[in-house]
């Protein structure tokens, strides 16, 4: 396939909400410094979460030049399984410093899900999102190829292997739930479009429905989030657990129409806990309003709406695989971070793609969307993006036909 | 069908449909519920907090200068957030620094759940508040507040009361006045983040300063209250009484130059008194019977009246049968019975003397009349406002004065009246009526205030009903009240005449001590004395030995109205103290009062 422009749409949402998750941090930085400072008694400058995000939002350019300039797809496809063994690893790694009680594990209320490294801190978990999406990529695409996705012993017992390993360190070992929600959205996207058959796409579903739904009734902590979340949607009186939902949707609501305006953000200082990682969606609706929110809600829609398209028009299994993890990845971390922060789901503690404070996070989705920048270079018919890709019948190529009735 | 196609149409369903909810949701909160997240965050986001005045100081006069006697000194309170700040901390520090005050048990602070503010410790002083400042505790604020400091000691106390824990003045002129000292509270209604801090975000922020309590300048002189405060003590350890009561007034403007209510107690440490009745002011408080210091009040009637003159006669039998009880003279020699002067018959106290005034005021020698009754009704309780509260800037009880006419045996009551039995006055109400009786006429509201300090001058309070101040009808012990206050009254309802006369009598009753030395020459020194019965179970405790001591007189220049009134109590629980050691005290504070005051005597 001859190179062509990279898709705009991509490449300036992604450029667009960096650069208003800076803006948003720089607003409120100095409240939450503040905060900190009076109530923990550290000493954080004004500007130090500014700054951090600066920097964070200045690596992950990097990243993201790198996936969408540098180093080809084809490259990092090689390397799909070492990646996915070394992000396993990293896991495995922090879980033993953690079970050691060292301090390069750092933890975070009774969550220890980062590597300390001194300067900075990096969360594995992020990674292995990445490398999940390189090498279910890579595996659907070969097991495609072969023909022997349904099979038990070539294709699901792997599968079960990698995705048990990753759950396991994310959900048991970090106890990130949110990561886990990702991480199973990335499965079942990349399984859906990789052609696995409907009625054991279904029985996977209904087997990880019954998982989730025991896992919480077992649990009582798991229970205690479901209550606070029933709690807050019921209006039930407040207490300390359904604190955190009931203050994101008051500042989401005190927004209202056209948002009380950039530094006037009262939930910032301190009502609103986690205000510049997982609840920053809740202050930008304060901020900004239903206008604003509505504005951030479109470029996301338009950002998986384009994914979707250079998915369809992708040459190869793998690469269409590949940025359909990407999506998968993307709409679940968004959608559950804005339905926890509005009531519709338990929090679960996910952050906003690529507006959250938080380096990691940052970094490994900018790569992954250069990624995907990448492949819409390389993307069949050039004219198609401006077609609408609803119509199954003019969208349909006729290149990938014979491929697909095999499944 | 395609199947590719089909997937990916189910991920681009997923996809719009997640994102219409979330919109429809955002919607639904940032729209339609709008008003009522604003409502809520309004709830949560604004601090009202109140802004303490600084309470008004307490000043007595030294001569012609304010000097304080009540001050303010800046304290803090100890305030934590239970949910941030660590017991094992907090308790450490405190433990450490200010042990002494500590006002919260912890344990029990921190049983309490969702609790974000509590206050732990109170006056705490600056140097404290400072170490535990630099501890440096997570989530600990300092309130500043203030505590009255004392620098007379209890000097006064049961007049000036003092300041309970809440702020709020108790008994006395912190009593009386509480309103005027405390000031008025400001305002702060500002939006705060989550350690209530002010914000300035926000567009209806109120910040209402505090208008502080006002300083009062009482007309009570120190070194005269203090003086005072000495020799009262001295008689009441040389005598019986365990109490002592002094009132100094000027009888020509009203104003208390000195009161007192002895035992005093500190007022910096009220908690230790055990009997909540030592904060009583007997002075204004407490009515009882003044007993022969109403014949000053008898006689003055029925002379202003044009009944009868000091040198009326009328057969003294040491006895009056009355309604069928036999009202006996205390003094019986017998060179005093028979045909005797008006005269005679207050300086020695009669009994029979005053009933025969009630008897001359209502037209008719020989009984008591209705006419007579109504008429003295008059004087006690319209013209020397007996019975009633006379305004005073301090908190007063009224007492009782019965009604000539209903009930029974009105006749022997109000004999009983003319030498001070049967009503309930107080000595506040008391000095000022003999005050009418020696300054030539006048009756004249009491005060006690000379004004407030302002800028170093002293500017009258107003003596009028939008500021606080006495007139409190009720005999409630609990001061702070607020009553109209009614506007001072000068009132002439003697002729100078009968005043001339009453003054001559009076100096007259205290010849013998001219003579004894203790009045000195060039001074009109005049008074009279009372013994009252206490009442006991209702009745009038017949043995003698549970007696009240009162002695009411003037001191001045000789042939002038008289400078100043001091009226003097005695009394002790199950303790005869008769007139005579009232009188003592009354003889060392007269000429006290001269020399401290500086009276010069009339040139001869």
């Amino acid at each position: 396939m001859r190179k062509h422009k990279a898709d705009l749409v991509i490449l300036f949402s992604t450029l667009g909400l960096m650069a208003l998750g800076l803006i948003v941090i720089y607003a409120i930085g100095p409240m939450r410094a503040n905060v900190l400072n009076n109530t923990y008694g550290t000493d954080y400058d004004p500007n130090y979460f500014f700054l951090g995000q600066l920097r964070s939002v200045a690596i992950a350019l990097i990243a993201f030049f790198l996936s969408f300039k540098v180093i080809p797809y084809k490259y990092i496809k090689k390397y799909a399984k070492p990646i996915m063994i070394i992000a396993l690893a990293m896991s495995a790694l922090l879980w033993f410093l953690t079970m050691i009680g060292s301090s390069l594990a750092k933890c975070e209320l009774g969550e220890c899900r980062w590597f300390n490294l001194g300067f900075m801190s990096f969360q594995p978990a992020e990674f292995l999102k990445l490398a999940l999406v390189i090498y279910l990529a890579d595996f659907l695409a070969r097991k495609k190829e072969e023909g022997t996705i349904g099979k038990f012993h070539d294709f699901w017992l792997p599968l079960i292997i990698v995705a048990g390993a990753s759950l396991f360190f994310v959900v048991i070992a970090q106890g990130d739930l949110g990561t886990g929600v990702a991480i199973m959205a990335i499965i079942f996207g990349t399984l859906l479009i990789a052609g696995v058959p409907a009625k054991q796409y279904l029985i996977m579903l209904a087997i990880v429905i019954a998982v989730a739904v025991g896992s919480v009734a077992t649990s009582s902590h798991r229970m205690e989030r479901i209550n606070a979340w029933l709690d807050t949607i019921s209006g039930a009186a407040v207490t300390d657990s359904t604190y955190h939902i009931e203050n994101a949707m008051l500042a989401i609501g005190t927004g209202g129409f056209f948002g009380v305006g950039i530094g006037n953000s009262v939930q910032a200082t301190g009502y609103l806990p986690e205000s510049i990682n997982d609840s920053v969606f809740a202050i930008m609706g304060e901020t900004f309003g239903f206008v604003g929110l509505f504005l951030i809600i479109a470029v996301f829609g338009a950002l998986l709406i384009r994914m979707l398209k250079i998915a369809d028009h992708t040459s190869s299994s793998d690469e269409r695989i590949l940025v359909v993890g990407i999506f998968s990845w993307t709409l679940a971390q968004f959608t559950v971070n804005i339905m926890a922060m509005t009531g519709l789901v338990p929090v679960t503690g996910i952050t906003l793609p690529l507006l959250s404070y938080g380096g990691t996070s940052m970094l490994f989705i900018a790569f992954a969307l250069g990624l995907v920048l990448q492949i819409s270079c390389y993307t069949s018919r050039e004219g198609i993006n401006h077609e609408d890709i609803s119509s199954r019948g003019r969208l349909g190529g006729s290149r990938h036909s014979s491929r697909r009735r095999r499944s | 069908m395609p199947k590719k196609f089909s997937r990916i149409k189910i991920l681009k369903i997923v996809t719009i449909v997640a994102l219409a909810i979330i919109t429809v949701r955002l919607f639904a909160i940032q729209i339609f519920e709008h008003d009522d997240w604003v409502a809520k965050a309004n709830e949560q986001h604004t601090l009202l907090e109140t802004i303490t005045a600084r309470r008004g100081e307490i000043y007595m006069m030294d001569g012609n200068e304010p000097v304080p006697v009540v001050l303010n000194q800046t304290t803090y309170q100890i305030i934590i957030d239970p949910a941030v700040t660590k017991k094992e901390d907090i308790k450490k520090v405190l433990e450490t620094y200010a042990k002494d005050y500590i006002t919260a048990d912890l344990d029990k602070v921190y049983d309490v759940e969702g609790l974000r503010y509590y206050i732990v410790a109170k006056n705490v002083p600056y140097s404290i508040a400072v170490k535990i400042a630099e501890s440096e505790t997570p989530s600990v604020w300092l309130k500043k507040g203030n505590q009255r400091v004392y620098p007379e000691g209890d000097m006064g106390s049961t007049l000036l009361g003092f300041v309970n824990a809440d702020g709020i003045g108790q008994y006395g002129v912190e009593g009386s006045l509480n309103k005027i000292l405390s000031g008025k509270e400001g305002l702060l209604k500002t939006v705060s983040d989550i350690n209530n801090v002010a914000l300035s975000i926000g567009s209806d922020n109120i910040k209402i300063p505090a208008e502080d309590g006002k300083n009062i300048v009482l007309s009570v002189d120190r070194g005269l209250e203090k003086g005072i405060e000495e020799i009262a003590a001295s008689h009441i350890e040389n005598t019986a009484a365990t109490n002592a009561a002094v009132l100094v007034i000027n009888p020509n403007n009203g104003e208390v130059v000195a009161l007192t209510a002895l035992p005093n107690y500190d007022p910096a440490n009220y908690g230790a008194v055990k009997d909540a009745s030592a904060y009583i002011n007997q002075v204004t408080e407490i009515p009882y019977e003044p007993a022969s210091i109403c014949k000053n009040f008898a006689f003055s009637a029925a002379i202003n009246e044009g009944k009868m003159t000091k040198d009326t006669t009328y057969f003294n039998k040491g006895f009056e049968i009355i309604d069928g009880w036999k009202i006996m003279n205390a003094e019986q020699r017998s060179s005093i019975y028979g045909e005797i002067t008006m005269k005679t018959a207050l300086y020695w106290s009669l009994n029979t003397g005053s009933i025969n005034a009630l008897k001359l005021l209502g037209d008719n020698p020989n009984e008591i009349t209705k006419e007579g009754r109504e008429r003295l009704y008059d004087y006690y309780h319209n013209k020397f406002r007996l019975g009633r509260a006379t305004g005073i800037e301090l908190i007063e009880a009224e007492g009782y004065i019965e009604d000539p006419n209903e009930g029974w045996g009105r006749d022997s009551t109000y004999a009983n009246m003319t030498f001070g039995q049967n009503l309930g006055v107080t000595m506040i109400q008391t000095a000022t009526a003999f005050s009418a009786v020696v300054n030539g006429g006048t009756w004249r509201t009491p005060t006690i205030v000379k004004g407030v300090l302002e800028d170093g001058e002293i500017v009258p309070l107003g003596r009028v009903a939008d500021s606080e101040g006495g007139h409190h009808s009720s005999s409630s012990e609990n001061g702070g009240g607020e009553s109209d206050r009614t506007l001072p009254v000068e009132d002439k309802i003697l002729s100078d005449e009968t005043s001339a006369m009453m003054r001559e009598m009076l100096i007259n009753n205290r010849n013998y001590k001219a003579r004894a030395g203790i009045d000195k020459a060039g001074y009109a020194v005049g008074g009279k004395s009372g013994t009252a019965q206490v009442i006991v179970d209702g009745a009038y405790d017949n043995t003698m030995s549970n007696l009240v001591g009162s002695y009411i007189g003037f001191v001045g220049p000789e042939g002038e109205t008289p400078k100043y009134v001091i009226m003097t109590k005695m009394w002790g629980e199950g303790q005869a103290l008769s007139g005579a050691e009232a009188q003592n005290l009354f003889d060392s504070l007269s000429n006290f009062v001269i020399e401290y005051l500086k009276i010069k005597p009339a040139e001869s």
